[in-house]
C-alpha cells in the first residue's frame, strides 16, 4: 500500500484542524476514538502486531473474487493475513475500483475534490493476491467455472461475489440514454444524458463533481430569485434498495448549508420525495429527522417514486402512492388495504437524482442470482444458499440493510471466517447481526451518526444520545472513516 | 377437557384452501390436556402437535371425513386460535397479518423504500413452503 495517501489524508486533517486551534490528538480525544492510534501514524506498528499474533490457517484451495471495490479488496487482504498459502484471484476490470465511495456526498457538497476520493485498484493489492483486470460476465457455478469478457475462463474451489451494485438510470422515462452506471469509471453516456440544466447526482464519482457545479450554478440563481418566486430544490429515493440510504438527504442537508451560506435560503424551497413512507427505518431516527426537517423548513412527500424527467420542460413525474381501507375479509376478520397511486408532476430547477439500484446483469441472469437479482446469501453466514462454495457480500449480497462501507466492515470478516472454516471442513460458525451505520450529515459541520442492526434499533458503539447531531461526529466523518477504511478496511485489519 | 377446532380442505389442482365452516369438538385425555395447557401460547407448535397426534388424526378419519382417500386437510382455529391467514393471505391483507409474519419470518422491512407489495409478496413466497408443512394428508 502507498504511504502517499495517508500522508496527504493527514496533512489535510491537520490544515483544517489547525484553523480551530487542534491538534490531531486533541481531537481525537474529544471524539471519543479510542482506537485513535491508527489514525495518529500508528498503522504500521499496529499492523505489524496483529499480523505476529494471527494463527494462520493451513486450508487450501484456489479462491476467486469478483470485484475489487472495498469489499473484495478487504476480503482478499484479510485472507491473506489468515491463510498461509493463500491462493487468491481478484478479477476486477476498474482501474479506480478502490475510490472511496463514502466522499460522494462531500464532493458534491463542495467539502472535497474528486481527487480526494481516488484511489487506484492497483496501490491496494494485497502481497500475493492475483489481479485479473478483465469484466467476469459468466457463471458456471455448477462446474465451478467462469468466463470473463476476454473469454479467458477462470476455475475456482471457492468464490466470492463482490460485485458491487448498478446504478439503472436507464429506468427513468427521459433518461434512457444513460444506461446503467457504476460508481466509478468516466460515467460519459450518464452525464450527457443528465445534461447541463441542474439534473444531477452524487452516486456516481464524476457526478458528484457535477452536482456540486450544479448546485452552485442554482444556488446563485437563488441569490437573485426571491421569496415569492423560489427555485425549486428537489432531491428524490426511488423504489429499489439503495448504497448508503442516508445519502439522498445528506446530499439535501449540504445544500441548504450551501444556501444558508450563500444568504439564498429564504429564495430556495427544498422537498424531498421519497419512495417510502417514513424517513429511516429506524424511528428513533425518523423521528430525529423528521425534527431537521421542520427545524430547516424542508418539505417532504412521502411515497413518491421518480419514474420520468423532462429535461425540456423541467418537470419530475412521480409515481405517487396511497393505501385505501379496502373491503372487509370475512375470513381472516379484517379489512383489506387497497393500493392506490396515481403520477404528479413536479416542476424543478435543481433535481438531485438518487437512482433506482440493482444486482449487475450477469449475476442477476446467472444461477447465482436471486429472482430479485441479488445474490441470495445467509444473510447471518453470508453462504450462498444453494452453492455452499459460493459467498458474497457487499451492496451485491441480498442482506437486509447491507449497503454500506459499515455493514461491509462487519460483513468481511465474518465472511473470511467462514470461508476458511469451510475450507476446514468445520461448521460455520461466525454470523453477521447486521450491524450498519450511516453518518448523517445534517449541515457543513454536523453529523448524526445513525447506528443500528437487525433489531431495528439504535446500537450506538459509545453511550451518547445516538440522535443527537454533533461536531465530533463530523470531526470523524471527513477526517477518520476515510484512514480507516482505506489502510485498516483495505490491510484486512479493521 | 375439550378443544374446539375448525378445518380447511385443500384442493391440490388449484392449490387452493377452503374453509370446512363446521366446528369440531375433540375431547382430551389428561395427558393431552396437560399437553394443550403447555403448547396453548405457541400457535404453531400446538398446531404440530395436533396434527401430529394419533388421536387428532383418527378423529378426523373416522368422525369428520370418513372418505378421507386422497384428502388433504389443514386446522384453520384451535380453541380460537386462527391459523387462517397461513392459508388465506394475500398482498392485501392487513396490517396484522403483516406484522405476525413479519415477526415469524425475520422479514426486515426497509421502510425508506420498500413498499408495502414486496413484502407481501415475500411472505407469499415464504408461505408457499410453510403451507405444505401445514398440510395434514389423510392418505
Amino acid at each position: 500500500m502507498d504511504n502517499k495517501y495517508i500522508d496527504k489524508m493527514f496533512s489535510e486533517m491537520d490544515k483544517d484542524l489547525a484553523k480551530r486551534g487542534m491538534s490531531r490528538r486533541d481531537a481525537m480525544k474529544l471524539a471519543g476514538i479510542s482506537g485513535a492510534g491508527m489514525f495518529m501514524g500508528g498503522v504500521t506498528s499496529a499492523s505489524a502486531d496483529d499480523a505476529n499474533t494471527t494463527v494462520k490457517s493451513n486450508a487450501k484451495g484456489k479462491i476467486v473474487i469478483v470485484g475489487g471495490g472495498l469489499a473484495g479488496m478487504s476480503t482478499a487482504a484479510r485472507l491473506t493475513l489468515n491463510l498461509s498459502n493463500p491462493d487468491i484471484t481478484v478479477i476486477e476490470p476498474q482501474e479506480l475500483s478502490v475510490s472511496y465511495q463514502p466522499g460522494q456526498t462531500l464532493v458534491g457538497g463542495g467539502i472535497w475534490d474528486e481527487d480526494d476520493i481516488a484511489y487506484k485498484r492497483d496501490d491496494f493489492v494485497p502481497d500475493g493476491v492475483k489481479v485479473v483486470k478483465e469484466k467476469a460476465i459468466l457463471f458456471n457455478p455448477q462446474e465451478n467455472k467462469l468466463t470473463t469478457d476476454k473469454g479467458t475462463v477462470i476455475s475456482y474451489d471457492y468464490l466470492i461475489l463482490a460485485t458491487g451494485l448498478h446504478l439503472d438510470f436507464e429506468r427513468i422515462k427521459g433518461l434512457e440514454e444513460a444506461g446503467r452506471a457504476m460508481s466509478a469509471g468516466d460515467n460519459e453516456k450518464l452525464l450527457k444524458a443528465l445534461g447541463d440544466d441542474g439534473i444531477c447526482s452524487i452516486y456516481t464519482a464524476k457526478g458528484s463533481t457535477k452536482t456540486w457545479e450544479q448546485m452552485q450554478k442554482f444556488i446563485a440563481k437563488a441569490k437573485s430569485a426571491s421569496p415569492d418566486k423560489k427555485i425549486q430544490f428537489v432531491f428524490t429515493h426511488p423504489s429499489t434498495p439503495v448504497k448508503c440510504g442516508g445519502a439522498p438527504k445528506k446530499i439535501m442537508y449540504l445544500t441548504n448549508a450551501r444556501l444558508k451560506e450563500a444568504d439564498a435560503r429564504e429564495n430556495a424551497e427544498l422537498t424531498f420525495y421519497p419512495n417510502g413512507g417514513a424517513m429511516f427505518g429506524v424511528p428513533e431516527y425518523h423521528d430525529a429527522i423528521l425534527g431537521q426537517f421542520k427545524r430547516e423548513n424542508f418539505k417532504w412527500h412521502y411515497r413518491h417514486n421518480l419514474i420520468e424527467v423532462d429535461k425540456e420542460k423541467k418537470i419530475a413525474v412521480f409515481d405517487a402512492k396511497w393505501q385505501e381501507k379496502g373491503p372487509w375479509d370475512p375470513v381472516l376478520k379484517d379489512y383489506e388495504v387497497i393500493p392506490k397511486h396515481e403520477k404528479v408532476r413536479v416542476p424543478y430547477d435543481f433535481l438531485h437524482i438518487t437512482p433506482p439500484q440493482l444486482a449487475p446483469r450477469e449475476i442477476a441472469e446467472s444461477d447465482l442470482g436471486s429472482a430479485k437479482g441479488w445474490v441470495p446469501v445467509n444473510k447471518e453466514t453470508l453462504q450462498h444458499i444453494r452453492y455452499e462454495n459460493v459467498f458474497s457480500l457487499g451492496d451485491v449480497a441480498q442482506v437486509p440493510m447491507g449497503k454500506t462501507g459499515g455493514s461491509v466492515r462487519k460483513q468481511y470478516k465474518v465472511l473470511v471466517d467462514n470461508l476458511i472454516a469451510l475450507m476446514n471442513g468445520k461448521k460455520l460458525e461466525a454470523k453477521y447481526a447486521g450491524y450498519t451505520v450511516c453518518p448523517l450529515i445534517t449541515d457543513i459541520g454536523t453529523v448524526m451518526l445513525a447506528e443500528f442492526d437487525w433489531t431495528v434499533k439504535p446500537t450506538p458503539l459509545l453511550p451518547l444520545d445516538p440522535t443527537v447531531e454533533r461536531w465530533m461526529w463530523w470531526l470523524m466523518k471527513v477526517h477518520a472513516l476515510k484512514p480507516m477504511t482505506m489502510y485498516g478496511m483495505l490491510s484486512g485489519r479493521a | 377437557m375439550q378443544i374446539e377446532f375448525e378445518l380447511v380442505t385443500y384442493d391440490e389442482e388449484l392449490d387452493k384452501f377452503e374453509l370446512d365452516e363446521t366446528m369440531y369438538q375433540i375431547e382430551l385425555n389428561e395427558d393431552d390436556a396437560e399437553t394443550y395447557h403447555l403448547l396453548k401460547d405457541s400457535d404453531l407448535h400446538l398446531y404440530n402437535w395436533l396434527k401430529e397426534s394419533d388421536f387428532f388424526t383418527k378423529y378426523i378419519k373416522e368422525e369428520v371425513y370418513p372418505d378421507s382417500k386422497n384428502k388433504k386437510i389443514a386446522i384453520s382455529d384451535i380453541n380460537g386460535i386462527s391459523f387462517r391467514r397461513f392459508y388465506f393471505f394475500k398482498v392485501t391483507s392487513g396490517d396484522s397479518h403483516y406484522e405476525y409474519f413479519k415477526k415469524l419470518y425475520n422479514i426486515h422491512e426497509e421502510s425508506d423504500w420498500q413498499d408495502r407489495e414486496d413484502v407481501g409478496e415475500e411472505i407469499l413466497h415464504h408461505l408457499s413452503t410453510k403451507r405444505q408443512e401445514l398440510i395434514l394428508n389423510l392418505g
